[in-house]
């Protein structure tokens, strides 16, 4: 008797069985194996997925870094990375399993002959772990580094089995370093062995908004200009740039933020239901909303730096207080924008969209606003009125989805209250909520590319960016402009204050 | 206190939604009514796996104990459990307890019928043998979207299965002795298609697990296999016309576990009904 896995067709007993289609084996190299988002991220997500034995049968981690590193004590030092980050309880035997199949290679990334060491140590593990030449290239290294990457990899990629590569955001600092770098990528990989990732696709209550607005009849018919007075979409964070000055003086919140997981929001909010959850579908309509979006005026653009404030009752620096920020910096750590996705469906509907650092906390919403009843037939009494209905996507925290509804209070008269009905997914599903990238990088594995960003996207939301940034160069911002600690600069407001609107606040 | 009629019910549901602290009403959250058919020897397990389950999915649970030798009456009490939901709030899921005494025992569905969170799937958990073609099952059969049985608690296996086989047309249904066998199946299909003309199946484990999975065999590979049967509380080996199956990697699920499973099931499961089939032909 033989144990194979193929071919799975023929097999009668796979039918029912509900079985997810196993990853090829694959070896995983991730270039940036000494920084933050592997220890943070990366292991922990694939300790969870061996957990459940999702990972590929015969699987090796190949971790690459300067430092100086043994294999042994990279393996160590993950594994405490795993009982510090990771979501499950930490188990010796599923740990042994992983870093059974770990290597380090110290190397510069500039440096030839390290990747020459790479590829020695990824056919020793094709010999020993049987990884079939199946190479998984993850990039969570500084922009400028990506482009030798890709050549080093692209030139010594293995003739044996397939090769995809991961690129970490920011891709590119504008439209034409994203070009230049798509075009070499495209150089020595296809389309379909791109992953650009944004993790934000990855959370789940994002990947929910397509369930809500595609699997539910009764929200698609009023997702539009008919019957939506406008979009309010919040990223919002109550941290400060946490030690990342390097990165951050030359990205600011437009490129930190804005350019990636916020337009990413608005497409899925604002996209045609696809003809199916292929990645091209599902690509093609987001890449039509980013084509459709108007690039917004100054006057529709507001950038604010944070100054000393209080988060959470603690005082916190301002940003040009902070260690490696330029004392007259003028990066931006708070971006709000009027949009205008010009097409059929959302003509004239305002997307308010904002997204910044140090604000009063953290909170990722999409907030639908609709039209308000046409004419209440009630005699309304009290200051709130009849509000109108606001279903909020709750992407984090508090995951879940709630809708703004008005009530009658019980007594005499007919006094109105808006209520909320609430659906928490920790409520309604009590299984633990998986990570991101535990998600990305299963689908990474599988070859599948429908929750990355492809490269037509990045050059879109690039496009707008640089637009937007174009009139910054005219002028001279007065910041600090916002406190930290608070919802941004008073400008932000009067964005929506204008067009008679608020800003919602919780 | 014991609560002796349906509104008495409703009633403090309603009162025990309200935070005794606060005043405030707690958030109600349901996926589901789980509707549990349990005599009295069965009580016991029954409310460790409810235990387990409470937290898992949120739902109302009518737990309905029959005592058909007993006096006529309806005896009940309803309580609500909060648990946060790691955000700071909390939600609440309710559990009604009815004990059926008497003539009531035979007609379980007038009480559970008005119990029913509207518009949500129903499901059945059924502990023991069911009383096929005896009125209270029949009733319970006909309000519900799933019935979950564990034919590992049936005597004298094969024969109940053909009866069971005769209801898949009015109810989908569950087994909980076919989902322990769920991680031994993948191993039994990666051994394809070297088992393609397989024999002989011996199974170290339940009399139920054994008969499913020769059952599955059978139906899936369109031949007899011939079954033979190690008896143990746990499914702990395969063999294969003789050469030992590989052992599946992960933990054994605890009960709550693989109730939660199929709880989380709502359509038909052909393979399991064809498996079945097979298994009492």
């Amino acid at each position: 008797m033989t144990e194979t896995a193929e071919p799975q067709q023929e097999n009668p007993l796979l039918e029912g069985l509900g079985l997810r289609r196993a990853p090829d084996p694959c070896a995983l190299v991730i270039f940036g194996a000494s920084g933050d988002l592997t220890r943070r991220k990366l292991f922990p997500a694939l300790y969870s997925l061996a957990m459940r034995h999702m990972l590929p049968e015969r699987f090796a981690v190949v971790g690459v870094a300067r430092s100086e590193e043994t294999d042994d004590e990279f393996r160590e030092r993950m594994k405490e990375a795993v009982q510090e980050f990771g979501r499950d309880q930490f188990k010796e035997d599923v740990w042994d399993w992983l870093a059974e199949g770990m290597r380090y290679v110290s190397t510069d990334f500039a440096d030839e002959g390290g990747e020459d060491r790479v590829v020695e140590a990824l056919n020793e593990l094709d010999e020993q772990r049987g990884t079939a030449g199946n190479r998984v290239y993850y990039l969570a290294v500084p922009p400028d580094a990506i482009a030798t990457l890709i050549q080093e990899i692209g030139e010594r990629r293995s003739t044996e089995g397939w090769t995809r590569v991961i690129v970490e955001k920011p891709f590119g600092r504008d439209l034409t370093s994203a070009q230049a770098l798509n075009v070499e990528i495209g150089r020595h990989f296809d389309e379909s062995e791109i992953f650009r990732i944004d993790h934000y696709l990855g959370k789940e209550t994002v990947q929910n908004l397509l369930a809500l607005r595609f699997a539910n009849g009764i929200f698609e018919p009023i997702w539009n200009r008919q019957f939506v007075d406008h979009v309010q979409i919040t990223v919002a964070e109550s941290i400060g740039i946490e030690g990342r000055s390097g990165f951050y003086e030359q990205a600011g919140a437009i490129r930190d933020v804005f350019q990636n997981h916020l337009l990413q929001l608005v497409a899925l909010t604002a996209m045609e239901p696809p003809i199916d959850f292929t990645a091209d579908s599902v690509r093609n309509e987001k890449v039509k909303v980013l084509r459709a979006l108007h690039t917004p005026g100054p006057k529709h653009v507001v950038r604010g730096q944070y100054g000393r404030g209080f988060v959470e009752g603690v005082e916190v620096p301002g940003y040009r207080e902070e260690e490696g920020v330029a004392p007259d910096s003028l990066t931006e750590t708070y971006v709000a924008a009027k949009l205008y996705v010009d097409n059929w469906r959302w003509a004239d509907t305002p997307f308010y969209v904002r997204a910044g650092k140090r604000l009063a906390r953290r909170e990722t919403t999409i907030a639908i606003e609709f039209k308000r009843a046409p004419h209440p037939p009630f005699e309304i009494t009290d200051d709130e009125g009849l509000r109108p209905n606001v279903l909020v996507c709750h992407i984090q925290p508090d995951e879940g989805v709630s809708l703004e509804f008005a009530a009658k209070m019980p007594g005499q008269g007919m006094t109105l209250r808006t209520v909320h009905m609430d659906f928490l997914y920790g409520g309604a599903f009590r299984t633990g909520i998986p990570e991101a990238y535990e998600r990305l990088l299963l689908d990474c594995f599988l070859g599948d590319t429908t929750l990355f960003t492809r490269a037509d996207e990045v050059e879109e939301q690039w496009s707008l960016v640089d637009a937007m940034v174009a009139f910054w160069k005219r002028d001279k911002p007065t910041f600090p402009n916002y406190a930290a600690g608070t919802w941004g600069p008073a400008a932000a407001d009067d964005l929506t204050r204008r067009d008679g609107r608020t800003w919602r606040r919780r | 206190m014991a609560l002796g009629t349906i509104s008495e019910i409703d009633r403090e549901l309603a009162r025990r939604r309200i935070d005794p602290g606060s005043g405030e009403p707690i958030q109600r959250t349901s996926v589901m009514t789980h509707v549990a058919w349990v005599p009295t020897q069965w009580v016991e397990a029954a409310e460790d796996v409810l235990t387990g389950l409470a937290d898992r999915h949120p739902s109302r649970t009518i737990v309905l104990v029959p005592d058909p030798d007993a006096e006529d009456g309806l005896e009940a009490n309803a309580e609500v459990t909060s648990y946060p939901t790691g955000q700071g709030r909390m939600v609440c899921v309710e559990t009604i307890r009815v004990r059926l005494s008497g003539s009531r025992a035979e007609v379980p569905a007038s009480v559970v019928q008005p119990l029913l969170l509207p518009d949500l799937p129903v499901f059945l958990r059924w502990r023991g043998l069911p009383p096929f073609g005896e009125r209270p099952f029949e009733e319970l059969v006909d309000v519900v979207d799933r019935l979950i049985v564990d034919s590992t608690e049936w005597p004298d296996l094969p024969a109940p299965y053909a009866q069971l086989a005769e209801i898949f047309d009015r109810v989908v249904v569950s087994d909980i002795a076919w989902a322990r066998t769920s991680r031994w199946r993948p191993q039994l299909a990666s051994l394809w298609p070297g088992i393609e003309d397989v024999q002989t199946i011996q199974v170290t484990g339940t009399e139920a697990q054994a008969n499913l999975l020769a059952g599955w065999l059978r139906s899936r590979l369109g031949h007899e296999v011939a079954l033979g049967h190690e008896p143990s509380d746990r499914l702990a080996g395969v063999k294969v016309d003789g050469q030992p199956a590989p052992f599946p990697p992960g933990d054994r699920p605890d009960p709550a576990d693989l109730l939660s499973d199929e709880l989380d099931r709502v359509t038909r499961d052909r393979v399991y009904e064809e498996a079945v089939r097979a298994a009492a032909a």
